[in-house]
């Protein structure tokens, strides 16, 4: 296109719109690995002490074992819902089913519907079924809740399949199952890997759900971990050392996003196509 | 390559005879399919329409952590004759239901014991009047009085008679045949009407009601949390989501690519924060001793905690800290519009000599309508019902100034530290919410349709 405009001052009213976030950003990781004087912005000491608590348990419990608790929410929950939604949503794909359009309308609501405000009733829920204060209970309610987006992107990656493949083997004398199981299955891989990578940073950055339905719990995640650490200093804020244990909590998000960036985006753009 | 052309011979012929048989099993029902989708349907129902159809029915009842969930006990206490009393309930009647009779029983002479009475006292009152009954207080005082081994002091004799007093009041009973039993029997006189209207007070269990309903509808708080409400929506929408959105999609737009491939990946950081984190950057952003009070000082200007100092600092903060994630879903969606945007068209406007400006007013506005639509519907529904930020930043102060409504219903549900979580009350608050979210949902379905609302990016990152 050409430039028959000035690029400046709009570079600078997006710098100025941006800056709160690339401040914050920014000295996230400056003062990771660096301390300033009390009432300075500028850091003029380089220190690794923040990064102690990976080493030491004494500084602010055991982060490994919060990590591990992490680690289990989201793959477990990642399991659940790549085998529930390429299933169900292969049956809604291709499969003859009753009120098969009343099941899509329903997913797409559900899609739709802020789940947030079923937590009082999935409360109700867990406490009859005695799964309150269990991980269980989270991840089952995290990837139920899921499930609706799930089921949407995978129909999305189905539909996307040419009819012909399917024929062809079935005219080869393979079942439906085993059409899918062989055939399909890695035509859908691409979405396979996005819905699985998205629901494993949804299942690592989760907050609500484990603090509220497994207060008790024994197994504390990261995110409830991080966020006591701030609730409970009531003298002042070591922001620093919360800052480290942060990047460390999001090194693997931004770590999948790098590697997945490409097929995430896959989810975004054309993947989905109706 | 023979046999894949020898093949749709075969399989030409193996269609024209299979063809009415696969329309026949196009016909009924697909046991795959039923055993493919029965997990998360399972799972659909437990944990979506389960808790929608709780959250209906809780809604009516006044559940909270002192019913408890399970069953209910009956037992009359003093705070409920009081409340009696407003609705009809006679002095003398509650006088009667509230008096005690003295009978001396085993009960009775373990509770003088444990009272600390003198041993050979109770024991006296064990040998001679096991079995006794008295109505009145002063009548039994006097009669332990005569005895040869009572006290001097008329306190000891006072504790002592009152160790054998039953009344029925603060006694716990499983049925309301119990209870109403040993209310017969305490206050015989009570006319029905006023013996059921005490049973029915005495359940401890949840019961159904429509007073939620009639208490949001009335208490004043309502109208400011729907005001709190509006006012964080729309201000979040308009300035952020869409205005900010917009503006960045625009400018970046027309930006050489370096400079678009960073502030998009700026832009994006929100999005794939964990929540926690997030909030933890801006309480460092605002929160006293952190950098904006700081960078305030330097510069002389008032500095004080941000996001709960004062009432307009924190509506700044929480809008902001809800809008940046908000730009940022703008801005994808946005920018993904802008893209599909013919580029002939632009070219052929610059060919006819139109600025930058006219360019985005005449051509890329009229065409943003729908993006621009679809963000408002969508993202005023996730504005209604979320509340982690505003959880994790403000919580809703200073005082209940920047509470809005999914966060009080959360909180009147499930987390405040008074200790008495209102189930019901905050079920009701959410069914609003439900039913807001599920009208809303609906209705933007059919406004983008089936395909409209999948072909575009709408993840929320």
């Amino acid at each position: 296109m050409t430039r028959n405009f000035s690029t400046i001052p709009l570079i600078l009213a997006i710098t100025l719109v941006s800056l709160p976030l690339m401040v914050m950003y920014g000295f996230l990781i400056l003062d990771t690995f660096t301390d300033a004087p009390p009432g300075e912005l500028w850091p003029d000491r380089f220190t690794l002490e923040h990064w102690r608590f990976l080493f030491d348990t004494s500084v602010v419990g055991n982060v490994w074992a919060a990590t591990g608790n992490s680690l289990i929410l989201a793959l477990s929950m990642m399991v659940i819902v790549l085998s529930l939604s390429t299933t169900a949503a292969y049956a809604i794909s291709r499969l003859h089913l009753p009120y098969r359009r009343f099941f899509l309308a329903g997913i797409m609501v559900m899609h739709a519907f802020p789940a947030v405000t079923l937590l009082i009733g999935v409360f109700f829920v867990l406490n009859f079924t005695g799964l309150y204060n269990s991980m269980i209970g989270v991840i089952l309610v995290k990837g139920a809740l899921m499930l609706p987006f799930g089921i949407w992107i995978m129909k999305g990656f189905y539909d996307a399949v040419p009819w012909e493949i399917e024929m062809a083997g079935v005219q080869d004398g393979a079942s439906r199952f085993t059409v899918w199981r062989r055939l399909i299955l890695p035509q859908v891989k691409p979405g396979l890997v996005a819905l699985g990578v998205f629901s494993f940073l949804d299942g690592w950055g989760e907050y609500l759900l484990p603090r509220i339905l497994a207060p008790g719990s024994e197994m504390t995640v990261l995110s409830v971990f991080l966020n006591e650490l701030i609730a409970a200093d009531q003298l002042g804020y070591d922001f620093n050392l919360f800052k480290s244990v942060g990047v460390f909590y999001t090194l693997p998000v931004i770590l999948l996003f790098v590697i997945f960036q490409n097929r995430l985006m896959n989810i975004f753009g054309g993947g989905t196509k109706g | 390559m023979m046999s894949s052309f020898a093949k749709p011979m075969t399989d030409g012929t193996a269609r024209a005879t299979r063809r009415p048989t696969r329309r026949k099993a196009r016909g009924h029902v697909s046991g795959l399919g039923l055993l493919m989708m029965a997990p998360a349907l399972i799972m659909l129902l437990a944990f979506f329409f389960t808790p929608v159809a709780l959250t209906g029915v809780f809604a009516f009842t006044d559940l909270s952590t002192s019913t408890g969930i399970g069953r209910g006990t009956f037992v009359i206490t003093p705070t409920d004759l009081r409340q009696l009393r407003d609705r009809g309930l006679t002095e003398d009647e509650a006088l009667a239901i509230s008096a005690a009779t003295y009978s001396v029983d085993d009960a009775g002479l373990a509770a003088a014991r444990a009272a600390g009475a003198d041993a050979a006292f109770v024991d006296q009152i064990a040998e001679r009047l096991t079995g006794e009954s008295y109505e009145d207080q002063r009548d039994f005082e006097r009669v332990l009085r005569d005895l040869p081994a009572a006290p001097r002091s008329p306190r000891a004799i006072k504790s002592a008679a009152e160790a054998f007093g039953q009344s029925v009041l603060n006694r716990r009973h499983e049925t309301r045949d119990a209870l109403a039993a040993q209310l017969d029997a305490t206050a015989p006189d009570l006319s029905d009407a006023v013996r059921d209207m005490v049973l029915d007070a005495s359940y401890t269990g949840a019961v159904f009601t429509t007073e939620n309903f009639t208490r949001l509808a009335t208490q004043p708080e309502t109208g400011r949390l729907i005001a709190n409400t509006a006012l964080y929506v729309g201000a979040t929408l308009s300035v952020f989501n869409v205005g900010l959105g917009l503006f960045l999609a625009i400018v970046l737009f027309y930006m050489p690519k370096p400079v678009t491939g960073f502030f998009s990946t700026v832009w994006l950081l929100p999005r794939i924060t964990p929540v926690v984190l997030y909030t933890i950057m801006w309480k460092w952003f605002t929160w006293e001793d952190g950098f904006l009070p700081i960078l305030a000082e330097q510069v002389g200007l008032p500095s004080f905690n941000y996001m709960k100092g004062s009432v307009v600092t924190a509506w700044m903060t929480m809008i902001s800290v809800n809008g940046f994630i908000g730009a940022s879903f703008g801005l994808i969606l946005f920018s993904g519009a802008l893209r599909a945007i013919p580029v002939q068209q632009l070219w052929a406007s610059e060919v006819d000599g139109a600025t930058r400006l006219q360019q985005v007013r005449r051509i890329i506005l009229p065409q943003m309508r729908w993006p621009i639509l679809f963000v408002t519907a969508y993202q005023t529904l996730s504005l209604l019902s979320s509340y982690e930020q505003i959880w994790l930043t403000t919580n809703g102060g200073p005082g209940k100034t920047t509470t809005v409504w999914a966060l009080e219903a959360f909180k009147t549900a499930l987390s405040n530290y008074s200790g008495n979580l209102e189930y019901g009350m905050g079920a009701a608050m959410a069914l609003i919410l439900v039913v807001v979210g599920l009208a809303l949902s609906i209705i933007y379905l059919m406004i983008f349709k089936f395909g409209e609302l999948v072909s575009r990016p709408k993840i929320e990152f």
